[in-house]
């Protein structure tokens, strides 16, 4: 799977394992993978650009579209961030992981 | 692996899950619309920022070879000479710069169109840790890629002579004074800043500005002493320089001009004594890059490749 600056911090692997536990056909499984990667990168997305100030907003995107997985990005975000964004990133990652474990959870029928 | 006893309703997570997906999406938007509109301009969904990292790498594109560079944060410091050290090897530095910067500017001089400068903004970002612009506070130059040709030394202050500037004496002193006029208004009041400035300084084409006529006394101000950084694309030599005097008239054929030292440096003072340069403003609001050239330090080489 390609990289993205800040996976280490989602940590979508666990999803991805709970997910391999049930009969799936491979399209269902990348569905979800899809579904729920994609989630994840708009909650992300959104945590760092609540979080940095607008002014760097166009230097920070004009970065990430031309290598997303350029981990000087995420220097550059400690280094403008109003708060500790590894931190604000993983906490809010690991509320979206817990919800996602529920839902699939909740979807299971004997 | 051992599958759990229960199936999943595959159906209802879908449902959960799109809804998710939906909802996360709709708040971003709602949120922060401008930096959605332009990653979606440059073709990128924000869900889908994996499949674009994707395709970058199966096009060869910039994040592989900018990777194998140290972090600009690493790179960079102030020398005691005030020159910006970069800590790679002069090698590694010109050809990694000077490779990049080709992949993306045009075959001849000429209008770069806004994903060029993007990239090569970002690409001057990664490699010198310098944050250089096109457009800063409302203000572009007609022209970033253009040639430069050789000026010659300015007066720094009423009296000044040619044999006061150090180097480059054959290039001679302007008779006149730059479009900033002097430097200082004494040569007791030169300090190692101002002859920085006249050392590393170009001439830009601030009269053909199409505000020049109706802002001149705005545009005036905000030019002088302007700090930009010049490029030589063909053999990656970069240098701090400030805008000091204005030209070159057009029908010369070049964009900027510049003072004998940078022209020196840039390794543009042979022959007819013009090249092809890339000339951006420096964001630099706090004034922590130092005017000058920049140059590497040797001494840490070999570090630096070790964790390249």
């Amino acid at each position: 799977m390609t990289k993205i600056f800040y996976d280490h911090l989602i940590k979508v692997g666990e999803i991805i394992c709970e997910l391999d536990k049930y009969n799936l056909t491979i399209e269902e499984k990348d569905e979800f993978i899809e579904l729920v990667d994609g989630t994840f990168h708009h909650y992300t997305l959104k945590v760092i650009l609540d979080n940095l100030p607008a002014e760097h907003h166009q230097d920070f995107l004009s970065m990430f579209h031309l290598a997303p997985d350029d981990k000087n990005l995420l220097d550059f975000l400690k280094k403008h961030s109003k708060i500790d964004i590894e931190k604000e990133i993983s906490n809010i990652a690991d509320k979206l992981k817990k919800e996602i474990m529920l839902d699939i959870q909740k979807s299971k029928k004997k | 692996m051992v599958k759990d006893n229960y199936s999943l309703n595959t159906e209802l997570l879908y449902s959960k899950l799109k809804y998710k997906h939906l909802l996360s999406e709709l708040e971003l938007n709602k949120k922060h619309s401008s930096s959605i509109n332009f990653l979606e301009k440059k073709g990128i969904k924000p869900g889908k920022i994996r499949q674009h990292a994707a395709n970058l790498l199966a096009s060869g594109a910039l994040a592989g070879s900018l990777l194998l560079l140290p972090s600009p944060s690493n790179i960079i410091h102030q020398d005691n000479s005030g020159s910006t050290v970069v800590l790679v090897s002069e090698s590694s530095f010109d050809r990694a710069l000077s490779g990049q910067l080709q992949n993306v500017l045009p075959k001849e001089v000429g209008l770069l169109n806004a994903e060029q400068e993007i990239k090569i903004t970002h690409i001057i970002n990664q490699i010198c840790g310098i944050n250089s612009v096109a457009q800063l506070e409302g203000n572009r130059l007609n022209q970033n890629y253009g040639l430069i040709g050789a000026e010659q030394h300015l007066p720094r202050y009423p009296g000044d002579s040619i044999d006061q500037h150090g180097e480059y004496l054959q290039a001679g002193i302007t008779p006149g004074l730059g479009g900033w006029g002097y430097f200082a208004y004494s040569k007791n009041q030169l300090n190692a800043d101002l002859v920085q400035k006249e050392k590393y300084y170009v001439a830009v084409q601030t009269l053909y500005l199409p505000d020049w006529g109706t802002r001149t006394a705005y545009l005036s101000k905000w030019y002088k002493h302007r700090k930009v950084i010049v490029i030589n694309p063909q053999n990656g030599k970069a240098v701090i320089a400030v805008v000091a005097d204005a030209g070159p008239a057009q029908w010369t054929g070049k964009h900027f001009g510049g003072s004998p030292e940078v022209m020196a440096y840039l390794k543009l003072n042979v022959g007819m004594q013009k090249g092809p340069v890339v000339l951006l403003f420096v964001d630099d609001q706090e004034n922590n890059v130092k005017i000058g050239p920049l140059e590497y330090n040797a001494i840490n080489t070999p570090d630096i490749i070790k964790t390249i």
